[in-house]
């Protein structure tokens, strides 16, 4: 059967990619955030660690879905998603290739444990999609597996509660170990974490509330989950509200979880930003060493 | 019906609470509909000849937006506080800025009232605060 082995959060911002596009992702500026990915990319090219699909949760940043259709959780289960041209040209990635079979199982199961989803074919996917894979995969022509694109809507209120995003984890959970083929199933929840891109208070970063987000994610996500909105906006800033797609990564992965590697940097252009790598307890592996790496602004070098 | 009643979140202090966040205009149902066209207008930048379109004539292009004069007013001084005053929200308008070729962290601190050198300094020095910046009402 299809298992869901690994849980990833990535932060997904656009200067990321850009940075890739323009070499300047060894520079004094980007290389403390390419470096604290690196153990990521060096376990998942590693010692059969590689996923056969990822369910990969993101928001889509007014790309494919602009004004006219605002869905709360699709999944895509075409063939391909494109990468989109959102207004200086398509990201010169590869096409993303999608997994119809268990694309199709998961949403008929989610639709029927009661998560009434949208299914989408025809879609472009943006920067939300592709800037993960290139953090944790880097520049390959081809992307070394599968990818079912799990857009969330965070952008025009009300997004999902915390705790509808960790249940809606719990049931793909559910989904992918009743698929009957044998896969190593991912779910990686991107975005974050504490960033505000509006307003006079852009530029805000809470580390104090990111560091505990992560403690928080590991050991008590139901506590977590029940984290008002409000809470992520005046704690985390406007675009903070993302965090809410890492409960369902860490829905997906049960009750107990083994943190292998947490990295947090600030700051990433407007961002901090989190990259975790989880697996549940029961068939985690060895944590990574060093197991955490902080860096940047005001924080403590890894323990 | 015996069994209880789900705690329900109550809407109107829901949407109340965001009044409460300075600095912040939080991308409600009220402030997408007030944007629909401006947003889409940004949306329409996605496509290359509508850019070079825009590029040669900023104003004949939005003339077939639907815009208010206030957004219209907004997008020709690029003024992104008033653009998401008018409805805008920051995701859309990316388009915008991005078909001007500018980053998002001069975008951003377009809106702060710094200079996009003091921006980009105090996001290398850790970030905004959220020291007093979380509620008007509690002022912390």
């Amino acid at each position: 059967m299809a298992r869901v082995t690994t849980g990833i959060t990535s932060s997904h911002i656009p200067a990321l990619g850009a940075a890739l596009q323009t070499g300047t992702s060894q520079n004094e500026y980007w290389g403390p955030v390419f470096k604290g990915y690196q153990p990521i990319m060096d376990w998942i090219y590693g010692d059969d660690n590689m996923p056969d699909v990822i369910v990969l949760v993101y928001n889509d940043h007014a790309t494919a879905f602009d004004m006219n259709v605002i869905p709360t959780f699709s999944i895509g289960c075409a063939e391909k998603f494109e990468p989109a041209d959102e207004g200086w040209g398509p990201r010169p990635v590869p096409d993303v290739i999608g997994h119809p079979d268990l694309a199709w199982h998961i949403a008929q199961s989610l639709i029927l444990d009661d998560f009434d989803m949208c299914i989408f074919n025809d879609m472009k996917v943006d920067h939300g999609c592709t800037v993960p894979l290139s953090m944790i995969f880097g520049e390959p022509d081809e992307w070394p597996c599968k990818v079912i694109p799990f857009p969330v809507n965070v952008v025009t209120y009300p997004p999902p509660s915390g705790a509808r995003c960790f249940a809606l984890g719990d049931s793909i959970k559910a989904a992918v170990e009743s698929f009957p083929e044998d896969l190593n199933v991912h779910v990686w929840g991107t975005g974050g974490m504490s960033h505000q891109l509006q307003g006079p208070r852009a530029g805000l970063i809470n580390k104090e509330f990111d560091l505990n987000f992560i403690d928080k994610l590991i050991n008590d996500p139901e506590t977590l989950s029940k984290m008002p909105h409000i809470e992520y906006l005046r704690e985390s800033g406007s675009e903070g509200i993302e965090l809410v797609m890492w409960l369902i990564m860490r829905g997906a992965l049960g009750d107990k979880v083994k943190d292998l590697y947490t990295f947090y940097h600030i700051p990433a252009s407007n961002t901090a930003l989190g990259a975790l790598l989880l697996q549940p307890e029961d068939i985690a592996k060895e944590p990574l060493d060093p197991r955490v790496v902080h860096s940047g602004h005001s924080l403590e070098p890894a323990e | 019906m015996t069994e209880k009643k789900k705690e329900r979140i109550n809407i109107h202090e829901y949407l109340a609470e965001f009044d409460d966040i300075p600095g912040t205009r939080v991308f409600t149902a009220q402030r997408a509909r007030k944007g629909y066209w401006l947003n889409q207008f940004a949306m329409s930048l996605m496509k290359e000849e509508n850019r070079q379109k825009f590029k040669e004539d900023n104003a004949a292009y939005l003339e077939d937006w639907n815009l208010t004069d206030a957004q219209k007013k907004a997008v020709l001084a690029r003024d992104y506080n008033a653009m998401i005053d008018e409805g805008g929200n920051v995701y859309f308008l990316s388009k915008l800025f991005s078909a001007d070729g500018q980053s998002f962290q001069k975008a951003a601190g377009s809106m702060t009232g710094m200079t996009e050198q003091e921006y980009a300094e105090m996001m290398i020095a850790g970030g905004r605060s959220p020291e007093g910046v979380r509620s008007k009402k509690g002022g912390y």
